[in-house]
C-alpha cells in the first residue's frame, strides 16, 4: 500500500496537535499483560501497570496517547476532532511515531503506546495506517511495551485481527450509552458499528485462549483484554441504563474495563447540553459503582432501579445500598462470610481480606479491624464485634445517613477517579436554595430535614446529565 | 540502680543486621536493643557492645529466617532494613523475628499484633516507593550512549530497581543514581552492580538528548485536561519530593 502523508509540520508540532486531540480519552492502563522481553529486544510489560507521571488534572500518564490523525471524515458532536470543528490537521508517519515512542520509552517517560486516530479518509485506511505503525514498533525496533490499539469502528475484521496480532489490548468506544443518543450525535456511527467489532475480538480472544491451552504454538492475541469508553453527561441517558448496560458488556463480551469520561464541553452544537463543568462527580460515582459490580459482587439492579435511576450525590453507592438494606445489618466481623464483608460499608477488598485472615488467630475487636484498614467512619453502623455494637444509641437510616455526611467532608478520595473539591466542601455550606433536593436526591432518600446540607441546586443540575 | 539496657551496634550492613540478631537472640540479658551504628544518638543508660558482621552467623541467621520462618518473612526483613533509618526499624524487625521464630510460617497472618503490623506498614511504605520509582525515574542519554537518571527516594531501594529495569532496558548500558546516598547501580547489558560512588563528571548530554526532553514537556502539557484541573489531587499522586528530577515538572535544566 502506498501511504501519502503531508509533512509540513514539525515533529513537535504533530505531537503537541495529536496528543491535544486524543487526551479525552480516559485508558491509560498498562495492567493486565506480562509480555516478556524478548532476547536482542527492547522493553517488556509489567503486569501490574506502573504509572510514570500524573498530570495536574490528576490523571496518571502511563502510556504516550496520541492520535496517528486528527484529520477526520466523520462528524460527532462530542468530539473535537469532527470535520466541522476548525482546528489543525495533520497526521503522523508511523517512522516519526515509532521513533517517538521508542526514544520515550528508553528513557523511561512512558509505558508503552495508546494508539487512536480519527477517521481518516476510510476505516480501513486509517486501521491500515495503525496496523503498520504497531508491525514497525513490534518488528524491526523488535519491542515489548505495552500497546493499547483503538479498532476503527467499520474497519475489516481481517485488519483488526492482525492489529490484535501485536496489540496487548484494543478497544472499540461505545462513546454514548443509547443507539438514540448516537443518531442524535454521532449519525456516522451506529450499534452495529460499534458492537459489531467488539464482539469480533471478543470471540478471537476467547479462541486463542483455548488454543493455547491446547498448548498449540498460538502467540498473543490482545492478551489484556479490551476495553470501552463511553461519554457520561453529554445526553440525557440515566445512571441505570449506563451500569446496565457495563454490566451486560462485562459479562457478555468479557470486557476488562469500561472507563466513564465526563463530558467536557468542546462544543456550541444546539443538540449537546450547556455546562460550566464536566460532571465529574457523576462520574467518580459510575466508577464507585463500576467497581462493585467487577469486584464486590454487586448486580447493577441491587443499585439502580428505573424508578430510581441516578446515583445518590450525597453517599457512594455501597453506602446507598446499605442504608436502603438496613434489614440486613449489621453483620458479625468474626463469622460473616468474605461476600458479606465485602458489602458493608468501609471495608473493601483488603481490608476484608485481612478479616478472613487475621480471625483465624484471635477474635477481633474495633480497634484490631481499624488497624486492618477499615475504615470505621462508615462501618460502624452496620457491623457489631464479638456481638457488640460501636454505638449505643438506636439508629434508624436518617440518623446515619445524617452521620455519614458530616464525615463525608473530611473523607479525601483515593480512586483513580478525581473527586472534585466543591463537591465535598459544598456539603456543609448553609443553604443558600435547598429547592430541588428530592429531584437531584436520586438515591431513593429524603432529605427532609437536612435541606440546610443541599448545595446549590444549579451546581449539581449538569450532574443528572438533564437537559 | 536503674539497669543499664545493651545496645548492640551493627555496622549499617544487612549482614551486620543479622549478625546483631544473631548475638542478641543467644544472649541471655532480658533488655537488649540492636541500632545502627549509622546517625546513632549516644544515651547514658545504655551500654554500647559493638558487633564485629560475621558472615557465618549471619547466613545462620538468614537461613532460619528462611526454613523456620517463611521466605516472605525474610523479603519483609530485608524490605523494613531498607527502609529509611529514622525509626528504630532494627527494633521492629528483632521483636518480629523473635515473634516469627515461635510461631513459624503463620507469623504474617497474625495481621492485628502491632509486631507484625508494624513491619507490615513499613514494607507497605518501602513497596509502594518501589512501585513509584519504577514509573518516576527518568533517564538520560550520554554522550557515549549511556543513559544516566539521578533520584533520591526516602528508602534505600537500588537494590530492588535493578532487576526491574535490568530486564526492561537490557539492551542499554544504564546508571541509576541515589544521590542522597551517593550510591548507584550500574548495569552493562549484561548484570547490573550496585557502587558506593561519588558521580561528580557526569558527561554531557547526547545531542539528540534536548530534543525528545522537549516533546515529553509538550506531551505533558498538551494531554492535561485544564476543566478537570485537581491540585491536590495531583500532589498526592505525584507527591512534590519527587518533582526535582521529572523532566515534565521543569527539574533540573540541562545536565
Amino acid at each position: 500500500m502506498d501511504i501519502v502523508v503531508t509533512n509540513t509540520l514539525s515533529k513537535l508540532d504533530k505531537l503537541k496537535i495529536l496528543a491535544e486531540g486524543a487526551k479525552y480519552d480516559v485508558s491509560c492502563v498498562s495492567s493486565g499483560s506480562s509480555r516478556k522481553n524478548t532476547s536482542g529486544g527492547l522493553g517488556d510489560s509489567f503486569s501490574g501497570g506502573i504509572c510514570h507521571s500524573f498530570t495536574p488534572d490528576g490523571r496518571c500518564i502511563s502510556l504516550l496517547k496520541v492520535l496517528l490523525s486528527n484529520d477526520c471524515v466523520f462528524n460527532c458532536a462530542y468530539c473535537v476532532n469532527r470535520i466541522s470543528n476548525d482546528v489543525p490537521r495533520t497526521t503522523f508517519k508511523p517512522e516519526e511515531l515509532a521513533d517517538i515512542v521508542i526514544n520515550f520509552y528508553r528513557r523511561n517517560y512512558i509505558e508503552g503506546l495508546f494508539l487512536s486516530s480519527a477517521v481518516y479518509k476510510n476505516a480501513n485506511y486509517t486501521m491500515e495506517l495503525l496496523l503498520r505503525t504497531l508491525k514497525l514498533l513490534r518488528e524491526e525496533y523488535r519491542f515489548n511495551g505495552y500497546i493499547h490499539v483503538k479498532a476503527i469502528p467499520g474497519a475489516s475484521h481481517e485488519l483488526i485481527e492482525q492489529a490484535g496480532r501485536y496489540a496487548d489490548r484494543m478497544s472499540v468506544n461505545i462513546e454514548l450509552p443509547s443507539n438514540d443518543s448516537l443518531k442524535l450525535l454521532a449519525p456516522q456511527k451506529n450499534k452495529e458499528t460499534i458492537l459489531g467489532p467488539m464482539s469480533f475480538i471478543s470471540s478471537m480472544i476467547r479462541e486463542n485462549r483455548e488454543n493455547m491451552k491446547k498448548g498449540k504454538n498460538a502467540g498473543y492475541f490482545v492478551p489484556a483484554g479490551q476495553s470501552t469508553q463511553l461519554i457520561v453527561g453529554a445526553t440525557p441517558d440515566t445512571d441505570v441504563k449506563i451500569l446496565k448496560l457495563s454490566e451486560a458488556l462485562y459479562r457478555k463480551y468479557s470486557l476488562k474495563r469500561v472507563f466513564y469520561s465526563a463530558y467536557v464541553p468542546v462544543s456550541n452544537h444546539p443538540a449537546l447540553p450547556r455546562i460550566d463543568k464536566p460532571p465529574l462527580l457523576r462520574e467518580h460515582r459510575l466508577y464507585q459503582a463500576d467497581w462493585l459490580l467487577r469486584f464486590y459482587g454487586f448486580r447493577a439492579d441491587e443499585l439502580l432501579s428505573p424508578d430510581r435511576p441516578n446515583l445518590n450525590d450525597f453517599l457512594d453507592p455501597k453506602c446507598d445500598w446499605a442504608l436502603r438494606n438496613l434489614h440486613l445489618f449489621p453483620v458479625e466481623i468474626n463469622k460473616c462470610d468474605y461476600e458479606t464483608l465485602l458489602r458493608v460499608p468501609g471495608i473493601g477488598l483488603k481490608s476484608a481480606r485481612r478479616i478472613v485472615v487475621a480471625r483465624k488467630r484471635s477474635s477481633l475487636d474495633f480497634e484490631d479491624i481499624k488497624k486492618l484498614g477499615v475504615v470505621l467512619k462508615r462501618a460502624q453502623y452496620f457491623i457489631t464485634c464479638r456481638g457488640k455494637s460501636y454505638c449505643k444509641l438506636k439508629m434508624n437510616d436518617q440518623f446515619i445517613f445524617q452521620n455519614l455526611l458530616l464525615d463525608g467532608r473530611t473523607e479525601s478520595t483515593r480512586h483513580s477517579a478525581p473527586a472534585p473539591e466543591y463537591e465535598q466542601l459544598s456539603f456543609l455550606l448553609p443553604a443558600r436554595n435547598g429547592y430541588g433536593a428530592n429531584e437531584l436526591h436520586s438515591g431513593g432518600i429524603l432529605v427532609g430535614g437536612f435541606a440546610n446540607m443541599i448545595p446549590q441546586a444549579e451546581k449539581f443540575k449538569s450532574i443528572t446529565g438533564e437537559l | 540502680m536503674m539497669r543499664e539496657t545493651t545496645c548492640y551496634l551493627y555496622d549499617g550492613s544487612f549482614e551486620g543486621l543479622l549478625t546483631a540478631i544473631f548475638e542478641a537472640f543467644t544472649c541471655r540479658e532480658q533488655s537488649i536493643r540492636i541500632a545502627s551504628e549509622k546517625g546513632l544518638q549516644h544515651n547514658l543508660l545504655e551500654r554500647y557492645v559493638t558487633v564485629e558482621t560475621d558472615l557465618e552467623k549471619a547466613k545462620r541467621v538468614y537461613r532460619s529466617i528462611l526454613n523456620k520462618i517463611s521466605r516472605n518473612a525474610l523479603d519483609n526483613v530485608y524490605r523494613v532494613y531498607l527502609a529509611d533509618r529514622e525509626e528504630d526499624n532494627a527494633g521492629i524487625i528483632f521483636e518480629y523475628l523473635k515473634f516469627g521464630w515461635k510461631v513459624g510460617a503463620r507469623v504474617d497472618s497474625y495481621l492485628s499484633d502491632d509486631r507484625v503490623l508494624r513491619v507490615h506498614k513499613i514494607r507497605q511504605r518501602v513497596d509502594l516507593e518501589v512501585h513509584r520509582m519504577m514509573g518516576f525515574v527518568r533517564f538520560r542519554l550520554l554522550q557515549g550512549g549511556i543513559y544516566y537518571a539521578p533520584i533520591e527516594p526516602d528508602n534505600d531501594i537500588l537494590t530492588l530497581l535493578a532487576p526491574h529495569f535490568s530486564k526492561r532496558f537490557a539492551d542499554q548500558s544504564w546508571v541509576i543514581h541515589d544521590v542522597g546516598r551517593d550510591r548507584a547501580a550500574l548495569y552493562n547489558k549484561k548484570e547490573w552492580i550496585i557502587v558506593d560512588a561519588r558521580l561528580e563528571k557526569i558527561p554531557e548530554a547526547d545531542d539528540s538528548e534536548q530534543t525528545y526532553q522537549e516533546l515529553w514537556k509538550h506531551f505533558y502539557n498538551s494531554v492535561t485536561i485544564k476543566e478537570r484541573f485537581n491540585p491536590g489531587l495531583h500532589k498526592r499522586l505525584l507527591p512534590k519530593r519527587y518533582w526535582r528530577y521529572l523532566i515534565e515538572k521543569d527539574g533540573i535544566h540541562g545536565i
